[in-house]
């Protein structure tokens, strides 16, 4: 218990001893956890974003003529039982003709006039399906042709494989990034951690030859790593919570033509991986530099 | 039937060499009993440092057996080398004292390492600053002392745990002949407790005055030992 307590006070007393060097480790940390924030940001809401899209993409499931709405209704409960699907949507012939003329005949109402009462989609009811994951589309598409009853069934493969593809994309590009700042952090504060302890080894040293325990040696070092690494993730955490709604509203208010595509993730659901995430990494990168750092010393 | 107790530093054949090929010690050995006085003399490279550091178990020894207060060393692991140094008190040319403590603090410090309660410590601690003549400076940093003061106060740190052995490297190596004269003598009372004192050093006035035991070490090798004996060259 002692010893805990010796090595808790000690490593945070060392800390504003070695002022130069605990700023500039303090300054590392922060600096690399604040890129690792920003791009996990960034890829968060651009996977939040493109899943956002792909919900819009939908596979239309068109009935044989005379089908009964029994058979319709049972059609559309065995799509919605499988478990790619997130929604399915019936469009009946009427609604189908209003979309129509809204979105191809536009304003002609003399064209419109044309047709009267009539309504050449009246045998055109439909099953819009939006699925979870558009890479399983064509399977979907494939599973709906089945089934009885079924006419024709529109997919779009080549939207639902780019949709697919960009995501996979942004996937890998962000881990890679990801990847590579922590290499790089971990890297850096074992570099300014090696650095305070260079200049103590002479106090490892006689600590050693008095009869101190590596654990007693080692325990100082590992408190201030781990509480310059808490330090190093709370300083980004509190910029990025700020920045982050501020950011939103200069977006929406600068790009609001863009408004249905930029779709963002709370601030609330973001910061719940955000936390722990730049605290554990923080802790991990503070304990691993000084502990690698500190075992050479610890050889006398 | 020999009554003797068994020797507190026993050293049989001890050979060691250096990774770079350099003999340090050459089939040494030796015993020093439990409350003895002996100056380990030689010229540079002649091993002295080498075989405080082995007994410090801060070099392993290439063969032969080495033996501290009934351990031997070659069989120890390293998690119970801090024990062992415990038993043992260590005071060096440099003093090496740590320059953000007090000296109060630097010689808690070593009592701290071993668990010791803080309101032991204090007292400990209080106890033999006394002895060493530094209990008036207590609060003072390394830095603000004299080269003798910091010696006193690193002979206090050795001393605080009652270590059955004190080693000496050099202790007297960076003083004046007056304050070299004072360490000496700080030595002989820390002996009088019944401590078994071992101190390397150079300065042949000292050693030709104490007429204490005397083994000499020439390129590794122990090639004089006496009791009361004289500085060997």
């Amino acid at each position: 218990m002692s010893t805990i307590w010796y090595g808790l006070k000690q490593g945070v007393k060392s800390i504003f001893q070695n002022k130069i060097f605990s700023l500039a480790a303090i300054g590392t940390i922060t600096a690399c956890l604040f890129l690792l924030g920003v791009f996990y940001v960034l890829f968060s809401n651009f996977q939040h974003m493109v899943h956002n899209a792909e919900s819009t993409v939908a596979i239309v499931v068109f009935f044989e003529e005379s089908l009964s709405q029994d058979r319709i209704d049972e059609i559309g409960r065995q799509i919605q039982a499988c478990h790619p699907v997130e929604k399915v949507e019936f469009v009946s012939g009427g609604e189908a003709w209003e979309r129509f003329k809204q979105e191809m005949l536009g304003s002609d109402q003399e064209l419109i006039d044309t047709f009267g009462s009539d309504n050449p989609l009246a045998a055109s009811a439909s099953y819009e399906v939006y699925l979870n994951d558009v890479s399983k589309q064509a399977e979907m598409v494939e599973y709906i042709r089945g089934l009885s009853g079924v006419r024709k069934v529109n997919g779009s493969a080549n939207t639902a494989d780019s949709f697919s593809s960009f995501n996979m994309l942004i996937g890998y590009v962000s881990i890679s990034i990801i990847a590579l700042l922590l290499l790089v952090s971990i890297f850096l504060i074992s570099s300014a951690v090696a650095m305070g302890i260079n200049v103590r080894k002479d106090e490892i040293a006689i600590m050693k030859l008095i009869g101190a325990t590596d654990l007693f040696v080692r325990l100082p070092f590992l408190v201030e790593g781990v509480t310059m690494g808490l330090i190093g993730a709370g300083i980004p955490l509190g910029i990025l919570r700020l920045m982050y709604g501020q950011v939103i509203v200069f977006i929406r208010a600068h790009f609001a033509n863009l408004t249905e595509w930029l779709t963002f993730v709370e601030a609330e659901k973001e910061f719940q991986v955000l936390v722990p995430l730049c605290l554990g990494v923080g802790i991990g990168i503070g304990l691993l530099g000084s502990a690698t750092s500190v075992r050479k010393h610890l050889q006398v | 039937m020999d009554n003797r107790e068994p020797a507190i530093i026993r050293l049989e054949k001890v050979n060691m060499i250096y990774p770079s090929g350099t003999v340090a010690l050459r089939n040494c050995s030796l015993e020093i009993e439990k409350g003895e006085f002996a100056f380990i003399v030689g010229s540079s490279g002649s091993g002295k440092s080498t075989l405080i550091k082995t007994l410090l178990g801060e070099v392993s020894t290439t063969s032969g057996c080495v033996e501290v207060a009934g351990r031997n060393l070659s069989e120890m692991t390293r998690k119970q080398l801090p024990y062992y140094r415990r038993k043992l008190g260590v005071v060096f040319q440099e003093f090496r004292l740590l320059d953000e403590l007090t000296v109060f603090e630097n010689v808690a410090l070593a009592q701290r390492v071993v668990g010791v309660s803080r309101e032991r410590r204090r007292r400990n601690s209080m106890a033999v600053l006394d002895l060493v003549g530094l209990a008036q400076k207590k609060k003072a940093y390394p830095r603000e002392l004299s080269g003798g003061e910091q010696q006193r106060a690193a002979i206090a740190r050795a001393m605080v745990n009652k270590p059955a052995i004190l080693l000496a490297d050099e202790p007297t190596g960076n003083l004046d002949p007056e304050n070299s004269w004072e360490i000496m003598g700080l030595l002989e009372d820390v002996h009088q407790l019944g401590t078994t004192v071992l101190v390397v050093t150079h300065n042949d006035d000292i050693v030709n005055k104490m007429q204490k035991r005397v083994i000499a070490l020439h390129k590794g090798q122990i090639i004089n030992d006496e009791q009361q004996g004289g500085y060997v060259q």
